[in-house]
């Protein structure tokens, strides 16, 4: 069962993906980009979750997609023009597909006759074409019994292989009944390629399924079987062909029946039965042939040839056999296509396959366990430790004496540093995997608010830590919901603004450094500060004697259950969104930050840490014990002599830079720590934490800036206040991180308790 | 770094005792001796310094580097408030697993391994809320009194209290 299990999880991880593919060839389909590559990639995605589906008979999906895939075909093949309005209704499609493969994930069931309307928009759109309209879609019902193929076997004694089939073999093919060209006749020929076998299809299943269409008489086409000796254990050298009498099969059943296998073997659906005259040949010809015993016996006599004259060599081996060869007729005779009244050859599939395989040689790729990686990540932290550490114990007369070491080490450095950049990039992924799934919550938000929204992505290519990509998905929805909702404004008031009806929301990513800059922008009406500020006295969060900046009021948005939307709806307006986002954003060590135009828009920015798990730090003393600072919330650093400090009248001191007063945080004093280092030959680390608000650090000393490891300190202990971790240093001891957010806000809490 | 894995030792061969009796390793602070279950104990190594832990009791003696994990060190003397240790290096850190945490405990130094019956354990006396609060029971070994350190007390109420 766990098999299984782990099967279907392989299989909603690929869906996930198949979806994003789905999202991201509509968007240049929407893009007017009506090239074939695209729709071919749509029902590719669109066939695989089907497939898969089916395997685990997820029916409402499978019948979902079955009718999805049907007016894809007819759009590919041109039966039906791929207007904006269907291109609208692809759209829904794929995001019913979607809900259908997430209920099936979840093991939930959707509303009964979900997604009913748009298939019926589909048969409509499809119904042009006879064969493929109303056909009932068989169940996918399919048993895998696993069945003992002896190839060895079949080979001695073909009937035995054959037997539960009523296959006709070449020797008894006169036996079948004659066969006449007739109405409800099919032949089938049916050519496995070697994959179809490594995947354990068995071909005999098929027939079975095909035996229950109709009454069916099954040909093996061995001729091209070789003497043993040439013989592959792996070889293919068997075809079939079937004729499938039958009033009531269609053409897209017969394929049907070979869709697991379909670009894994050469299929040809041909209407009417074949000539029998044709076939009559065919056997006059086969039965000039060897009989497997001959065959059998070949590899004997070559080898007595080989003893009695051992300087035969393989070219007149070779050659020896040749008569036998030749004597094979061509597989496939000419004159049964040109017989064909009807006759349809699935090129278009395997011109399908090889576009996935293309695309597989382009970018080769395996599935890890993120955990495997972790553990990487860990151990490459490890050394890139051990390596400073090793660097750090070169003193300089080792450096003198021994020149090799010192090389050797450079050389250590350079690799670890290469290391530790590759593995990072394996974790690092696109944030086009988050960016991907808005557009789909933008369509439903425009329809539910009754506004128009168009979305741009920009930078969706830029790289981030996996960790924290899955963290954002969920930020990232807030903050649209919120520019849907509250930042765009409905078409009459755009239009009143003299602002175009539809509004746009901005979704952009850049690297900044050592950050990662997400902004979600729109062009409405902006923060209406009025307002927030009103709600915020009104709920406490400001007090009545408090005056704020234009940019704080800004920054209320985020504060825990504010709400200014007058009516709750389904979008937002719970007070819950922003604050959900500020919370998320931190707990990846991230920031967040908003600004508005009044009247012209608002952007919020993250600004997120390019990974979790190393970390660039100012190491610096106090009181004599190591702590590091994130070299990310650093603006400078000033020696204390030379900083202008201030005394506040409740005894607290502010640091004045730049024309700005910035709150001091004496670190030995705030960790209840002496130190006997003087005044001024200590220093300021100026740090900026969220907001852009500022605070003064005072350091003992500050040793140099280094690379390092987080390591939690509640996984033997505990939290404390105002320190965000631990890391290891170079030579063993334990480093302290210092949480520059955490001191500022302890700081003011102080203040306001005591206020 | 001389470390000692016990671990792997005490599987085996007291496998016939454990029914009804216990093994300790047995430490001592000054004149006194204490015991913790030898099942819990991880690996004792000698006393090589810790990085102190702001705004922690005086007992938290700061966090180790122990192969790659941080490792908090709690002072034994201390917590049973006797005052700091002043360590040197012939003072030993047991390192213990307490639920999935691991925790060091800094003694003056590692005595012996001890097998008592379960039976010999006697209860605390009331009296010293300190004593109730940190031993779990007191057996008896060759006439000295041995104190079964309660792990789970010793580690909590760690941080500052406002």
């Amino acid at each position: 069962m766990s098999d299984l299990d782990d099967f279907k999880a392989t299989y909603f991880d690929e869906c996930s993906e198949l979806l994003l593919e789905l999202e991201e060839q509509f968007a240049a389909i929407e893009e007017g980009d009506r090239s074939s590559d695209r729709l071919n990639a749509v029902f590719r995605a669109i066939h695989s979750i089907k497939g898969g589906g089916g395997a685990f008979g997820f029916q409402a999906l499978v019948a979902f997609a079955h009718a999805y895939e049907t007016l894809l075909d007819h759009v590919r093949d041109g039966r039906v023009e791929l207007s904006d309005s269907v291109a609208v209704l692809c759209i829904r499609a794929n995001d019913i597909v979607a809900d259908f493969v997430a209920a099936a994930k979840d093991g939930t069931a959707l509303e009964a006759g979900y997604g009913d309307h748009e298939k019926q928009q589909f048969d409509a759109l499809t119904s042009g074409d006879p064969d493929m309209a109303g056909e009932p879609l068989e169940e996918f019902d399919i048993d895998f019994v696993p069945v003992m193929v002896n190839i060895a076997g079949a080979e001695d004694d073909p009937s035995e292989f054959a037997e539960p089939l009523d296959i006709a073999i070449i020797d008894d093919a006169f036996e079948a009944p004659p066969l006449l060209p007739e109405m409800g006749a099919w032949t089938i020929r049916f050519t496995p390629h070697s994959e179809l076998y490594a995947r354990a299809n068995d071909p005999l299943l098929l027939f079975r399924e095909l035996a229950t269409l109709g009454e069916t008489n099954v040909r093996a086409i061995i001729d091209e079987v070789p003497p043993l000796n040439d013989f592959e254990p792996f070889g293919v050298y068997c075809s079939w062909e079937i004729t499938l009498r039958s009033e009531t099969a269609s053409e897209a059943a017969i394929a049907e029946v070979f869709e697991f296998v379909e670009g894994n073997c050469d299929l040809e659906i041909v209407r009417g039965a074949a000539p029998v005259v044709e076939e009559e040949a065919l056997d006059a010809e086969i039965e000039a042939m060897p009989s497997f015993a001959e065959f059998a016996a070949e590899p004997a006599i070559a080898e007595e040839e080989l003893e009695l004259a051992p300087v035969l060599s393989f070219a007149e081996l070779a050659d020896s056999m040749k008569p036998v060869l030749k004597a094979a007729p061509p597989v496939m005779p000419t004159p049964l296509k040109q017989a064909a009244a009807e006759h349809h050859e699935f090129e278009g599939e395997n011109d399908r396959r090889s576009g996935v395989e293309d695309r597989r040689n382009g970018v080769q790729s395996i599935r890890v366990d993120l955990d495997k990686i972790d553990r990487v990540v860990n151990m490459v932290g490890e050394l890139v430790i051990t390596q400073s550490m090793l660097t750090q114990q070169m003193d300089e007369t080792l450096r003198a004496r021994y020149q090799e070491l010192v090389r050797g080490l450079e050389v250590l450095a350079q690799t670890t540093r290469g290391l530790q950049d590759s593995v990072m990039s394996i974790r690092a992924q696109p944030v086009k995997t988050v960016f991907s799934r808005m557009p789909r919550l933008v369509r439903e938000l425009a329809t539910k608010t009754g506004k128009k929204i168009r979305l741009e992505t920009i930078g969706e290519n830029t790289e981030i830590d996996k960790t924290i990509i899955e963290q954002l998905s969920d930020p990232l929805t807030h903050m649209i919901r919120n520019s849907a909702d509250h930042g765009i404004e409905s078409p009459e008031k755009r239009l009143a603004a003299g602002k175009t009806e539809g509004g746009a929301i901005r979704l952009s990513a850049e690297q900044a450094g050592g950050n990662i800059l997400i902004a979600v922008e729109d062009d409405g009406g902006g923060i209406n500060r009025e307002r927030v500020l009103q709600v915020a006295r009104d709920r406490g969060v400001v007090g009545p004697e408090q005056t704020l900046s234009d940019d704080q009021i800004d920054q209320l948005i985020f504060a825990p259950g504010f709400s200014t939307a007058e009516a709750i709806s389904d979008i937002s307006g719970r007070g819950v969104g922003m604050d959900v986002v500020l919370s998320n954003i931190k707990k990846i060590g991230g920031s967040v930050h908003v600004k508005s135009w009044p009247g012209k828009g608002t952007r919020m920015t993250l600004r997120l840490p390019l990974t979790l798990a190393v970390l660039d730090v100012m190491l610096v003393k106090v009181a004599g014990s190591p702590y590091v600072i994130p070299l990310s919330s650093i603006v400078e650093t000033i020696q204390c002599a030379r900083a202008k400090f201030s005394r506040m009248p409740t005894g607290g001191q502010v640091l004045q830079v730049r024309g700005e007063y910035v709150q001091v945080v004496d670190l030995a004093s705030r960790f209840a720590m002496t130190t006997d280092v003087e005044r001024d030959n200590r220093f300021v680390v100026l740090c900026e934490a969220e907001g852009g608000v500022k605070v003064a650090l005072i350091v003992d000393d500050i040793i140099g800036q280094q690379q390092v490891v987080i390591k939690s300190l509640e996984e033997n202990f505990q939290s404390i206040e105002g320190i965000a971790g631990g890391t290891i240093l170079g030579d063993g001891n334990v480093a302290l991180i210092v949480d520059v957010q955490g001191l500022k806000s302890s700081q003011t809490s102080h203040h306001k308790s005591a206020a | 770094m001389e470390a000692l894995a016990f671990k792997d030792d005490i599987s085996g061969g007291s496998a016939a005792q454990t029914a009804n009796s216990l093994q300790l390793i047995a430490f001592s602070i000054g004149e006194q001796t204490y015991g913790v279950e030898i099942t819990t104990v991880r690996e004792i190594r000698a006393w090589n310094g810790a990085t102190p832990l702001p705004n922690t009791r005086e007992f938290v003696r700061g966090v180790i580097n122990l192969r790659g994990t941080i490792v908090p060190i709690f002072d034994l003397r201390a917590r049973f408030g006797e005052g700091q240790t002043s360590p040197t290096k012939n003072h030993v850190v047991v390192v213990m697993s307490v639920g999935e945490k691991w925790v060091g405990i800094l003694v003056d130094a590692v005595s012996d391994i001890l097998t008592v019956a379960k039976e010999d354990i006697h209860h605390v006396p009331e009296g010293n809320s300190i004593d109730t609060e940190l031993l779990n029971g007191i057996v008896t070994h060759d006439s000295r009194m041995v104190g079964l350190i309660d792990l789970h007390a010793v580690v909590s109420g760690a941080k500052m209290d406002g």
